[in-house]
C-alpha cells in the first residue's frame, strides 16, 4: 500500500503561495480558513527559507489521539481525514498538532469554533467519493481520481512534493546530491518519525 | 467507530470503486517523475494505462452524466506565459487542472495563476455599463453608453481635434486586440495611444534595440537552464515571475551555477543566491562600469567577439576608465573588490546571462542602464548563444505582444516608426487609402509626431495649451485595461481627471480611475471580459506566441475587447475600413482574421510565419516540445520551436521554425539562427558597421552584410530566385522604385524567402553598437536620480538638461536642481523605492477583487529597516504616515520593520489602491464592485522624473519621510 | 479507529520530557511573530558584505535546539499561523491522553474509594446528643442561592468537562459515534455557557463568606484532632471549621484557576500563543479533576456523611445540638447577636420561621 506524504523542499520554495491558492480554488475554502500556508524563517536575511505547511498526515497522528469524539481517522494510504458531522469544534486537535493544520471557522459566541477544517490531501472525507456532499464539506477528492493534491501539482518551482512517501523521499535525495545542499525535509521527523537521510 | 474509507466505498459501490482507482494512478507517477531532476530517473516505476473513462471531477461540484470539456488558455498575470487548463461543464468553469504538457510551466502556477478561475466567477466584477450621474453610479445599456460616449468624443474632435482624445490601451489585450486598437487609433486620427510597456520596459525596448536591433529577451526562460552564471540585477523574479524560478533554480542545481543577485533589497530571489550584494537604488551604471573596469583591467573581455561583432568599444573603455573601484564604492556603496569577484565569474564562467526587469528600466537613466547591461554582455561575448544573453523579464502577460504590435504613440505596429514610408506600408497592409488616413489626422506633421506618453497624460491635460505640441489639451481619456494607480504623481492625476471632459474606463473591474477623483459626472465604466472569455494569441517574454481558446462566454454584460472596438468604430463610421478583411460575426470580430492580417504586415519583426493554424497545432501538441531547447522532436510540429518565437521569417507556408535564441550564429537561419541587425547603416566614421568574419551557420555570405533589399538581391544575383508572383507584389509595393523595396516592406515575403534560402538573415548581419549616436547619451553615463539623497554627487552627475519630449516639456533638470537647492534630501532623508510582491499584479485592480488572493496580504505597507524604525519610534505593524517630496503628498499604511532593506532605504509595493492620502474611498466604488482589499497607492507619493528617450517614469528611486501615525 | 498512543507506563524519560516541555511553556512568553528573530544588525551600504545566502540557510534541527518551536513570517493576518512546527504538541498529547487519564482516574476513583471506605468504617456521623428540635439560622436565602448556583453549575461543568477526557472511553461505546458526538457537542456549549453562572456564584460565595473563612488558631487544633472524624471528640470550630475552610480556599483558588484558564480556552489565542493555550488546558484539566475529588468529599460530608449537615444548605437552619457539637464558637456568637435558636417545639404555637 502506498503511504502518502508531503515534502516541501525549502531550498526551492519561493513563497509564491500557489499552493495556498490552488487549495482555495480546488476546495473552495472560505475566507479565513487557511488549509495551507507558507511560513518564512529569517525573512529578509541571509539564510531565509520558506516552507509550505499544511497537515502532514502524520504517522500516529496526535490530532487523532486527542480528539474527544474520535472523529479523525487514518486511511489505508496514510491520509488523515475527519468527519465534520462528528466534530464538535473543541480545538484540541490544534493544540496537539505540531504543524498548526486544523482550522476553525469563527461562529458567533465568544471565540467559539465551528467544525474543524484541514488539508485532506485532496482526498475528501467519509462521504461518497466525489459526491456533492463530500465536496461541500471537505472539498475535492483528487485521490479517488488517481490524481495528487493540487497544491503540489501546481507548485511553481516543484518545491512541494506530494505522493508516495518513498518516491517523494527519493526525489528529494536525488536533488540534494545533485546540487550539493539541502536544508532538510522539514517536519518529517516530527510527522513520520524518520528523516529522508540527507 | 469510523470505518475505513475503502470499506465504505466498497459497501456503497461507487463508480470509482468499481473502476479500481486506488492509489498509484498514472497521473500521480507522471507528476512525481516530472518533479525529479533527470527525466528518466524514476522511469523504473513503469507506466499504467490511462483509464479511458474520466469520472466527474471534483469541481464545485460537477454534475454526473454531463460531459466536461478541457480548454486551454494562458494565465493573465505575467509574461512567463503559463498554460491554464480549464474544465468546463455547461458553459461553467468548474476547476483548474495542472497543464503538464506545457514546456513553459509543466503544470506549475504561482498564487495568481492558481486562482484565475475566480476572475470568471466574478464576485466583484463590473457587471454592466455604468455611468456617473451627479456622483451616483447608474446602470445604463450598451447602446446608450456607446451612443453618448461617441457623441461626446465627436464633439471634442470637432472643437479641439482628434489629438484631444487619449486612447490608453492594455498589455492585457491579445495581440489581435492590441493591433486592432492601434489601427483604430490611427483611423481616429491620433498618435496619442499607449499601454503599460511605457511604465515597464519602454526603456528596454529603446535601449536594447538601439544596441543590436531588436529590443526583446534574447533567449528564453527555458534556455536559462543552460547558464553557468546568472546575474540578476534589477529584478525579483521569485515574486514577479515565480514559475521562471523553476527553470532558474533547476538550472542552477544541475549546473552548479553562480546565482548572483544585485539589489537594494535582500529579496526572495536573493535568498536563493550564491552571491548577494546590496546596491544604492539608481546606481546601476557605476556598478556595470565597475565590473567592466575589472574585466578590461585583467583582459577578461572576449576580444574575438568584440572584433567581429561589436562597434565602438573603445569609447566604452574611455568611460569605464572613469569608474575605478573607489569611485564605484563612493557612488553605489559596493566595495570594488566584491565587484571584481562578480566580474570574473561573469566573464570567465560562461555562458553567463544578465537578467533584469524594473530595477533597471524604471529610471530617468533607464535606456542608458539597459544599454550598459547589453554592453557588458557584448564585452564578455555573452550574447547569441545558449545559456547567455539579455534575459529581459517582461511584465504583463502580453506586454511583449502589445509592444510588438505597436500599441505605442511613437510607432506603428512592429516598430516601423511614424514616417511616411511606415504609414504607406501599413496602408497597403490595411488596404486603405493613404490620403484618407492622413485626412483623419489634424495634420501630416502630427501624423508623423510621436504622441503624448501615458506617463504624461495629465500634464497634457493640465498645462497651458502653448506648452504642448498639439492643437489643444487632452480632454478625454479612454482607458482600456490599464490601472489607475501605476503612474507616478497621482495627486496630479487626480487633478487631471477632474479637468477632463470625459473619462471612459473599459475593464473587468471599476479600477482606481473610477474613484480617485472628486468628479461627479461624465465618467463611464464599460465591462470588458477577461482573456478567459475571449480568444487570440499572446506573446510571452521569450517571444513565443501561444493561441488560447475562449473558456466561457463573457459573463454578465461584459463584452470582448474586439466587440467594444467594433462598436466604437461603428459609431465613428469607419468600421467598414477597419474590418475590411476581418470577418465580424454577431458583432465579434474574428481573432483568426486579425492574426492573419498581422501575418501579412509584420515583416520587420517576423510575426509573419505564425498563422493561427500553426499556433493551434502547437497548442495541441505541447508535450512534443523539449524542456530546454523548446524544439519538437516528434509529432506534427517536429523541428519547430514552441510558439514559433519571433522572428518567424517569411510566410506561414515557408514553415520557418521560429527563433528561440536571438543572434545565435551557431545555427542556420532555417534552424532559428540569427545575427545582429544591420540597422544603423553600413559604416560610420570610416569604420564598418557590418560584422567581420562572423555569420550564421551555412550562410553563403561569409561576412557581414546589410539589410536585404531588392537592390541587394540584384547585386548578388539572387533576384532571379524570386517567383513571378513575388515580383509582381514587389513591383506593386515599390512603384517607381522597386530597388528600395526591403525585406520589411515586401508584402510577398519573397525577399525574406530568398535570403533565407541562401542561409542569410533578412535583417542583415551587422555589428552591435556600443555607442548609440542618436541617443541623448550615446555612451551610457551615470546620472543621479531626480530626487537623490547624495547632493554631493548631483553636481558631478546631473540629469540631462530640460527638453521637450513627446509633445510636453521634460523639466527634470530644473526639478533636480531645485530639490538640491531647497535641501529636500534633509526633509525627506529616506530613499523610497517601489516594486512587486507575488500575490498581486500591477495596480492590483483585478487581484484585489479576487478573494483567494486578497486574503493573503490585506494591508498596504512600507518596508523600513530596524535602524530607521528605531530612530522614528516605529514598531513593526504600526501605522505610519509616509510623506513624499512633491505636492505635500502623504499616505497612511502599516510599517513592516525588516532587515530586507538597508538603512536609509524604504520600499513599498505598488499593488494597492482605494485609499487616498489617508481617506478610505470604498463608498465611491459602484455597489458590489469594490475590491475586497483597499489601501494607499505607492504612486501617491512618487515624483517627477522621466527618461529622455521614452518618458519612462522613475518610481524606483525617490525620497520620502516616514513618521509614526 | 483510534490508534492508541503506545503507553509506556510513566517511563521516567517520557515524563521528564513532558515536564520539561511544560516548564518551557511556562516561561515562554507569547511571541509576536512579526518581530525579527535576531538582534538587528544593519551595516551601512558602504560596508555591505558580499554574502552567500545559500550557505547560511536555516535548518530545522538547529532552530529547534535554540527554541521550543519554529516561528516565522506569514502574510495572512492570523498570528498563530506563524508557528511552523511546535513539537510540544506531541508532549501535550502525551499529557492529555496518558497523564491526565491516569491522574484523573486515580484521583476521582480514589476519592470515591476513600469515601466508601470512610462510610463503611466510620459510618454516618450522628448528632451525639440527638436532635433537640430547636433550630438555628445558619444560611439565609441569598447565601443558599449563591451556594446552589455554584454547586449546580459545578456539577454540570464537571460532567460535561469529564466527558471531554473520559467520554470517548466510557460513553462512546455505549451511545455510538453519531449520538455521542451530538451529546458531546451540546455538552461543549453547555460547559461554555454554564461557566458564567459558576463564576458568578463563586464570586458571590467568596464575597459572602471570605471573612468567615480566615484561618484561626482554633483551626489548627481542629486539624490536630482530626476534625473529630475518628474518635468521639468534637473539636471546636467557628462558623466554618478547618475542613470547610480548606474546601472554601480550594474552591476559590482552584475555581479562579479553572475560570481564568477556562476563559483563555474560551477565547483562544486572544492573549496567548500555542504554548499558553496548552498550558491553560493543562492547568484547567488538572485542577478540575482534583476539584471534582474535593467536591465529591464535600458532597459526601454534606449529605451522606453527617447527620444534620444537609439542612444547613437545604432549609437554611440547623439543629441546635448539631450546632453545639460542631460549631460551638459560631453558635455562641449567634446567640450573642440575638440570632439564637428557636424555642422548643412544644413551647411555641407559632411556626419557627
Amino acid at each position: 500500500m502506498a503511504r502518502m506524504k508531503f515534502l516541501c523542499d525549502a531550498d526551492r520554495c519561493i513563497e509564491c503561495n500557489a499552493c495556498a491558492t490552488a487549495c482555495k480554488n480546488e476546495n473552495e475554502v472560505p475566507w479565513g480558513l487557511n488549509r495551507r500556508r507558507v511560513v518564512t524563517i529569517n525573512d529578509g536575511k541571509p539564510g531565509e527559507r520558506s516552507v509550505s505547511m499544511a497537515c502532514m498526515h502524520c504517522t500516529d497522528a496526535p490530532c487523532q489521539a486527542v480528539c474527544p469524539v474520535e472523529c479523525i481517522y487514518t486511511t489505508a494510504d496514510g491520509v488523515v481525514l475527519h468527519s465534520k458531522d462528528q466534530c464538535i469544534g473543541c480545538g484540541y486537535c490544534f493544540y496537539a498538532c505540531p504543524f498548526g493544520a486544523p482550522q476553525y471557522p469563527q461562529v458567533s459566541n465568544f471565540g467559539s469554533r465551528g467544525k474543524m477544517d484541514k488539508c485532506t490531501f485532496c482526498a475528501g472525507g467519509p462521504e461518497v467519493h466525489n459526491s456533492p456532499e463530500e465536496y461541500a464539506k471537505y472539498g475535492a477528492n483528487r485521490l479517488a481520481e488517481g490524481k495528487l493534491p493540487l497544491c503540489a501539482e501546481m507548485c511553481s518551482t516543484k518545491s512541494l512534493l506530494a505522493g508516495e512517501g518513498e518516491i517523494v523521499a527519493d526525489i528529494y535525495k536525488e536533488r540534494v546530491v545533485t546540487r550539493g545542499y539541502g536544508s532538510g525535509a522539514w517536519g518529517w521527523i516530527t510527522a513520520y518519525g524518520a528523516d529522508t537521510g540527507v | 467507530m469510523l470505518i475505513r474509507r475503502a470499506e465504505r466505498a466498497a459497501r456503497r459501490g461507487t463508480l470509482v470503486g468499481a473502476l479500481g482507482a486506488e492509489s498509484g494512478g498514472m497521473d500521480r507517477r507522471a507528476f512525481l517523475r516530472r518533479s525529479g531532476l533527470t527525466a528518466g530517473a524514476l522511469a523504473a516505476i513503469g507506466t499504467l494505462p490511462v483509464s479511458g473513462v474520466r469520472n466527474a471531477e471534483a469541481g464545485p461540484p460537477p454534475k454526473p452524466g454531463i460531459p466536461v470539456e478541457t480548454r486551454k488558455s494562458i494565465c493573465t498575470h505575467c509574461s512567463v506565459g503559463c498554460t491554464v487548463t480549464a474544465e468546463v461543464q455547461n458553459g461553467v468553469w468548474l476547476g483548474q487542472e495542472p497543464s503538464w504538457d506545457s514546456p513553459i510551466n509543466r503544470g506549475s502556477h504561482c498564487s495568481k495563476g492558481a486562482s484565475v478561475r475566480e476572475l470568471v466567477r466574478g464576485e466583484r466584477r463590473l457587471k454592466y455599463p455604468t455611468k456617473l450621474v451627479d456622483g451616483k453610479w447608474v446602470r445604463i445599456s450598451w447602446d446608450q453608453a456607446i451612443g453618448e460616449i461617441g457623441d461626446k468624443l465627436m464633439a471634442i474632435r470637432d472643437k479641439s481635434g482628434p489629438d484631444s482624445v487619449y486612447w490608453l490601451g492594455s498589455a492585457k489585450f491579445s495581440n489581435e486586440a492590441a493591433y486592432l486598437f492601434r489601427k483604430f487609433a490611427a483611423f481616429w486620427g491620433t498618435n496619442n495611444a499607449d499601454h503599460q510597456a511605457r511604465i515597464c520596459h519602454s526603456t528596454t525596448v529603446a535601449g536594447v534595440s538601439n544596441t543590436w536591433g531588436y529590443g526583446a529577451m534574447t533567449n528564453s526562460y527555458n534556455d536559462i537552464r543552460n547558464a553557468k552564471t546568472l546575474v540578476i540585477m534589477g529584478g525579483n523574479p521569485a515574486e514577479a515571475h515565480p514559475v521562471s524560478l523553476q527553470h532558474l533554480l533547476e538550472g542552477k542545481e544541475l549546473n552548479r551555477a553562480n546565482f548572483i543577485v544585485i539589489d537594494p533589497r535582500m529579496t526572495r530571489t536573493a535568498a536563493h543566491a550564491t552571491d548577494y550584494v546590496r546596491i544604492r537604488p539608481g546606481t546601476d551604471i557605476p556598478v556595470l562600469w565597475g565590473m567592466l573596469w575589472h574585466i578590461f583591467q585583467n583582459g577578461w573581455e572576449d576580444k574575438e567577439f568584440i572584433r567581429q561583432r561589436v562597434y565602438g568599444i573603445d569609447e566604452i573603455r574611455q568611460e569605464v576608465a572613469k569608474w575605478p573601484p573607489d569611485e564605484v564604492e563612493r557612488v553605489s556603496g559596493i566595495p570594488g573588490e566584491q565587484l571584481k569577484r562578480i566580474a570574473e565569474k561573469f566573464a570567465k564562467e560562461k555562458p553567463a546571462t544578465l537578467i533584469w526587469a524594473m530595477g533597471q528600466t524604471q529610471h530617468t537613466v533607464g535606456t542608458a542602464n539597459v544599454r550598459a547591461s547589453c554592453i557588458a554582455l557584448l564585452v564578455t561575448g555573452n550574447v547569441g548563444g545558449f545559456g547567455n544573453g539579455a534575459n529581459i523579464f517582461r511584465g504583463h502577460d502580453n506586454v511583449q505582444g502589445a509592444t510588438d504590435v505597436g500599441l505605442d504613440g511613437s510607432t506603428l505596429p512592429f516598430y516601423y516608426g511614424l514616417d511616411e514610408g511606415a504609414w504607406r506600408h501599413w496602408c497597403r497592409v490595411w488596404d486603405v487609402d493613404y490620403d484618407w488616413v492622413q485626412s483623419r489626422f489634424a495634420s501630416k506633421q502630427l501624423m508623423e509626431t510621436a504622441g503624448v506618453t501615458s506617463t504624461r497624460w495629465f500634464d497634457a491635460t493640465l498645462m497651458a495649451k502653448d506648452q504642448i505640441d498639439q492643437p489643444d489639451n487632452l480632454r478625454a481619456m479612454m482607458v482600456f485595461g490599464h490601472a489607475g494607480s501605476t503612474i507616478t504623481r497621482m495627486p496630479e492625476a487626480k487633478r487631471g481627471i477632474e479637468a477632463l471632459d470625459l473619462l471612459v474606463v473599459v475593464d473587468t473591474v471599476p479600477t482606481t480611475w473610477a474613484v480617485l477623483s472628486d468628479r461627479k459626472n461624465d465618467v463611464y465604466l464599460l465591462p470588458s471580459g477577461t482573456q478567459f472569455e475571449s480568444s487570440g494569441t499572446r506573446s510571452a517574454s521569450n517571444r513565443s506566441l501561444q493561441w488560447y481558446d475562449q473558456i466561457v462566454k463573457p459573463i454578465f454584460e461584459a463584452k470582448e475587447d474586439y466587440e467594444v472596438i467594433y462598436l466604437l468604430a461603428g459609431k465613428f463610421g469607419f468600421a467598414e475600413q477597419l474590418f475590411k478583411h476581418i470577418k465580424v460575426e454577431n458583432g465579434v470580430p474574428s481573432s483568426e482574421d486579425l492574426l492573419r492580417e498581422i501575418n501579412r504586415g509584420s515583416w520587420s519583426t517576423g510575426y509573419t510565419g505564425q498563422s493561427p493554424e500553426r499556433l493551434k497545432l502547437h497548442r495541441d501538441h505541447q508535450k512534443d516540445f523539449d524542456l530546454v531547447t523548446l524544439r519538437a522532436s516528434d509529432g506534427p510540429c517536429k523541428g519547430e520551436y514552441y510558439g514559433l518565437p519571433w522572428p518567424c521569417w517569411g510566410t506561414p507556408e515557408l514553415k520557418h521554425p521560429g527563433t528561440p535564441t536571438l543572434y545565435n550564429t551557431s545555427l542556420h537561419v532555417k534552424d532559428g539562427g540569427g545575427t545582429f541587425r544591420a540597422r544603423f547603416g553600413v559604416e560610420r566614421n570610416g569604420v564598418t558597421l557590418l560584422a567581420e568574419g562572423s555569420y550564421s551557420a551555412g550562410s553563403e555570405i561569409r561576412d557581414g552584410y546589410p539589410e536585404f533589399t531588392m537592390a541587394v538581391l540584384k547585386k548578388l544575383g539572387w533576384d532571379k530566385d524570386l517567383t513571378p508572383q513575388e515580383l509582381a507584389v514587389i513591383a506593386k509595393v515599390g512603384g517607381n522604385n522597386t530597388d528600395a523595396v526591403a525585406w520589411s516592406t515586401d508584402l510577398s515575403g519573397g525577399i525574406q524567402r530568398v535570403a533565407i534560402e541562401h542561409g542569410c538573415v533578412p535583417c542583415g548581419n551587422g555589428k552591435a553598437r556600443a555607442v548609440a549616436w542618436n541617443l541623448p547619451d550615446p555612451v551610457p553615463v551615470h546620472r543621479e536620480p531626480i530626487y537623490s539623497p547624495r547632493v554631493d554627487l548631483v553636481g558631478k552627475y546631473p540629469t540631462l538638461p530640460d527638453a521637450k519630449q513627446f509633445r510636453v516639456p521634460n523639466i527634470g533638470f530644473t526639478v533636480q536642481k531645485s530639490a538640491v537647492d531647497r535641501g529636500v534630501a534633509k526633509q525627506f532623508p529616506l530613499i523610497l523605492s517601489t516594486g512587486r510582491f507575488v500575490d498581486h499584479e500591477g495596480g492590483g485592480e483585478e487581484t484585489r477583487s479576487n478573494r483567494w488572493l486578497a486574503e493573503l496580504r490585506q494591508d498596504m505597507y512600507i518596508e523600513i529597516s530596524p535602524a530607521d524604525a528605531l530612530e522614528r519610534g516605529i514598531k513593526d505593524g504600526a501605522w505610519v504616515w509616509v510623506t513624499g517630496a512633491e505636492y505635500a503628498s502623504k499616505a497612511r499604511m502599516k510599517a513592516l520593520v525588516t532587515e530586507r532593506v538597508g538603512k536609509g532605504v524604504a520600499w513599498m509595493p505598488y499593488h494597492f489602491a482605494g485609499w487616498f492620502q489617508g481617506v478610505d474611498q470604498r463608498r465611491k466604488y459602484p455597489q458590489g464592485a469594490d475590491p475586497f482589499v483597499l489601501g494607499e497607492s505607492a504612486n501617491t507619493v512618487t515624483t517627477y522624473g522621466y527618461d529622455p528617450v521614452t518618458n519612462m517614469q522613475e518610481p524606483k528611486v525617490t525620497l520620502c519621510q516616514i513618521t509614526a501615525a | 479507529m483510534a490508534i492508541r498512543y503506545a503507553r509506556t507506563p510513566l517511563a521516567m524519560c517520557t515524563l521528564i520530557r513532558a515536564l520539561i516541555f511544560l516548564a518551557i511553556a511556562l516561561i515562554a512568553v507569547p511571541v509576536n511573530a512579526q518581530q525579527p528573530q535576531t538582534q538587528p544588525q544593519t551595516p551601512s551600504a558602504a560596508q555591505a558584505p558580499l554574502v552567500d545566502p545559500d550557505a547560511s540557510a536555516v535548518k530545522e534541527q538547529n532552530l529547534l535546539r535554540e527554541s521550543p518551536r519554529i516561528e516565522g513570517t506569514i502574510v495572512i493576518p492570523e498570528p498563530r499561523e506563524s508557528v511552523l512546527i511546535q513539537p510540544a504538541g506531541r508532549a501535550w498529547r502525551f499529557f492529555h491522553e496518558v497523564l491526565l487519564h491516569w491522574i484523573g482516574a486515580v484521583v476521582i476513583v480514589g476519592a470515591i474509594a476513600l469515601l466508601a471506605i470512610a462510610y463503611l468504617s466510620i459510618g454516618r456521623i450522628r448528632i451525639s446528643a440527638g436532635r433537640s428540635g430547636r433550630k438555628v439560622r445558619r444560611f439565609n436565602a441569598f447565601e443558599r442561592f449563591s451556594h446552589w448556583l455554584t454547586a449546580a453549575s459545578f456539577v454540570v461543568l464537571a460532567l460535561t468537562g469529564l466527558n471531554m477526557t473520559f467520554g470517548k472511553l466510557l460513553l462512546l461505546p455505549v451511545l455510538g459515534p453519531d449520538t455521542f458526538s451530538r451529546v458531546s457537542e451540546i455538552a461543549k456549549y453547555v460547559h461554555n455557557f454554564v461557566s458564567f453562572p459558576f463564576v458568578v456564584g463563586l464570586v458571590l460565595i467568596v464575597a459572602l463568606w471570605i471573612k468567615d473563612n480566615i484561618p484561626r488558631k482554633v483551626d489548627i487544633v481542629w486539624l490536630k484532632e482530626g476534625g473529630g472524624f475518628v474518635g468521639s471528640k468534637h473539636p471546636q470550630a467557628g462558623r466554618f471549621n478547618a475542613g470547610e475552610k480548606l474546601v472554601f480556599w480550594f474552591a476559590l483558588g482552584g475555581g479562579a484557576a479553572v475560570a481564568v484558564s477556562g476563559y483563555l480556552l474560551l477565547f483562544p489565542f486572544y492573549v496567548t500563543n500555542i504554548a499558553g493555550m496548552q498550558l491553560a488546558q493543562i492547568v484547567h484539566s488538572l485542577i478540575a479533576v482534583f476539584f471534582v475529588a474535593v467536591i465529591l468529599g464535600h458532597i459526601y460530608i454534606g449529605t451522606l456523611g453527617m447527620e444534620g449537615a444537609f439542612e444547613a444548605m437545604g432549609t437554611g437552619s440547623v439543629d441546635l445540638n448539631w450546632a453545639e457539637e460542631h460549631h460551638r464558637i459560631w453558635l455562641d456568637e449567634e446567640i450573642a447577636k440575638g440570632r439564637g435558636p428557636t424555642p422548643a417545639p412544644e413551647a411555641s404555637t407559632s411556626p419557627a420561621e
